[in-house]
């Protein structure tokens, strides 16, 4: 893998079966990532978008192909390694943020950090840190339900970062909130990525992929081209 | 991790109270008829280690059968390696109020008072003595019941007695006995020379089950059960009631620990979501399978510390009740807390298993497009 490549997938497909139908979602896709940048992944619905976000995530197995993420070939390793590949190596952004409605929003970024066996001092001042710098120090308390969709989008970028991944996946992560909202989640993704923070974003936004490093189409289960900003 | 089992079965608290009122009254069950069966075994084994000692002779059932008469204690004495017998006759004190916990009369040769009551020891008064004839020595559970210190009159059957003794507490069959002598129990029952039983005591170093069978044979229509028979007879019947009143409990236990499985079920079925979210941040199965058995065991405990409490209760209330009949039903032994609580937390935890392995068996990607 070439120095700063981060994530690297070959030759990645994805076949689901429905009933005895295969339905190929993706066809052979291959790309690459640095540390640091921010891309936007984008295409229509159906297009394999998010099963590439989920091949990637470790939440799915590919058909065939290879993703390599921060140097560990994840296609290869057994399923029990997985979880800790998850919270190791990856921080996920939801579009409907998938917040636990029953715990606040400090107890949401901190269980994250459960999982990763951090100590409870240690979580809650991460969790408390992050949340301030994301703008929600006096919404720590709040549960989700009591939070608007923007706060909510916060906690969950906060969750996202928790555990310091190598790569943050959001999948469709403006697709809930108004233009004001959107603005004020993706420059906090953009001041993630100035402090070395590797971002993929899977929009339906131009706007958004504008503000992106680069933007890689997908149709039909495969890369449509790769443009730059 | 085990604030946040707390939170999710606090979460639904009408669904989780459901649950564990289920689990409580199959544990309530189990309490209630436990008791009785602990009572039962402790009184059985008190009596048993009271009386156990001597062979029992009682008339052969059959044709050829007759009644035990006081002249057949005679010829029990006479077989070689009997050191001494006597014959007694036992009746329901109140024919109204008889069977299991009822109070027994029991007439006794007086000059063999002692022997026949050994090791039982008295609280107050004196045993019955030869000469003795509207005199009684009353079980302590009597004592309380009617207030009776010694010198108090009790009536027996339409006849005043005078109380001359009261035994110390035994916690057996003892407690609610009456004693009289012999011929009085005869001529107020109209037993004319009847008796209900003769007991025969061995001779140091004879072997009881050998005697046992040379008394059946050499005084006709009688036959014997030696101690050990007694000991396997009372065993096997405690056996039978202990199946009986135990398994009718478990039935309902277990019917409370499907309540568990459903409510667990449900539950994971709609946190589905949640198990996702919880996998794509990094939770292991372990730790799935521990939230899931987790709030299951919790419910198995809280279900398991009501019944338990519920139960004690109800016997506690039961046994004061019954107490003003002289009857003791009930006995709340530490074994069967333990026994309780550790079925209550097993069955809970069992109902949790199928539920557990199904969401930690869950792929993230499923259960986060579920619902």
């Amino acid at each position: 893998m070439d120095d700063g490549v981060i994530l690297q997938v070959e030759g990645l497909s994805k076949t689901y079966m429905q009933g005895k139908i295969p339905v190929h979602a993706l066809r052979g896709v291959s790309l690459s990532v640095k540390k640091g940048e921010m891309v936007a992944i984008m295409g229509p619905s159906g297009s394999g978008k998010s099963t590439l976000m989920a091949l990637v995530g470790c939440l799915e197995k590919a058909t065939s192909g290879k993703i390599v993420i921060d140097g560990v070939d994840v296609t290869t390793a057994p399923d029990k390694r997985l979880p800790r590949i998850r919270r190791e190596k990856l921080g996920f952004v939801f579009q409907h943020y998938n917040l636990l409605t029953a715990l606040s929003a400090i107890s949401n970024v901190e269980l994250a950090m459960r999982f990763s066996k951090v100590s409870k001092r240690e979580r809650l001042d991460r969790a408390k840190s992050l949340l301030v710098n994301l703008g929600l120090g006096n919404r720590l308390k709040h549960k989700p339900t009591e939070l608007s969709g923007g706060e909510q989008q916060r906690v969950s970028i906060a969750r996202a970062i928790a555990n310091r991944p190598a790569i943050v996946l959001a999948d469709e992560p403006t697709g809930e909130v108004d233009s004001k909202t959107r603005d004020a989640i993706i420059e906090i993704f953009e001041s993630l990525r100035a402090q070395g923070q590797t971002v993929i974003i899977v929009t339906h936004d131009q706007y958004v992929a504008d503000r992106c490093d680069r933007t890689i189409r997908i149709i039909d289960g495969g890369i449509a081209d790769a443009e730059s900003v | 991790m085990l604030d946040i089992i707390i939170r999710n079965a606090t979460q639904r608290k009408v669904r989780t109270g459901l649950t564990i009122t289920g689990i409580a009254l199959g544990i309530f069950a189990l309490v209630v008829m436990g008791a009785m069966s602990e009572n039962f075994n402790q009184t059985f084994e008190k009596s048993m280690s009271l009386t156990s000692e001597s062979i029992r002779v009682f008339p052969e059932i059959g044709v050829f059968g007759g009644g035990l008469t006081t002249g057949k204690v005679a010829e029990v004495k006479r077989v070689p390696g009997v050191k001494d017998a006597y014959g007694l006759i036992t009746t329901s004190f109140d024919e109204g109020h008889g069977g299991m916990g009822g109070k027994q009369v029991m007439g006794i040769p007086p000059e063999k008072s002692q022997l026949a009551l050994n090791p039982v020891k008295l609280q107050s008064g004196r045993f019955l003595q030869p000469g003795d004839k509207y005199l009684t020595v009353v079980g302590a559970s009597i004592a309380g019941e009617f207030d009776l210190q010694v010198g108090s009159k009790l009536e027996i059957h339409d006849k005043n007695f005078t109380v001359v003794g009261i035994m110390e507490y035994t916690g057996s069959f003892f407690d609610n006995v009456a004693t009289m002598p012999l011929e009085t129990a005869q001529d107020l029952y109209n037993f004319d020379n009847s008796l209900s039983t003769i007991f025969a005591i061995a001779q140091d170093g004879v072997d009881e089950e050998l005697l046992a069978k040379r008394i059946e044979f050499s005084v006709k229509g009688t036959s014997t059960i030696s101690p050990s028979e007694l000991r396997e007879q009372a065993s096997q019947s405690l056996l039978i009631f202990s199946v009986i009143t135990v398994s009718s409990a478990l039935l309902a236990a277990i019917i409370g620990g499907l309540s568990v499985m459903n409510t667990m079920l449900m539950s994971v079925i709609e946190r589905t979501r949640e198990f996702g979210i919880l996998k794509a941040m990094g939770a292991e199965t372990k730790d799935i399978l521990l939230m899931t058995l987790g709030e299951a065991a919790i419910m198995g405990v809280a279900g398991g510390l009501v019944g338990i409490g519920f139960g004690s209760l109800l016997t506690h209330v039961l046994n004061s009740w019954l107490s003003t009949q002289g009857i003791v039903l009930f006995m709340i032994t530490p074994r069967l807390i333990v026994v309780a609580m550790l079925f209550a937390t097993i069955i809970g935890m069992v109902s949790g298993l199928y539920p557990a392995y199904r969401a930690a068996k869950m792929s993230p990607m499923e259960a986060l497009r579920h619902g």
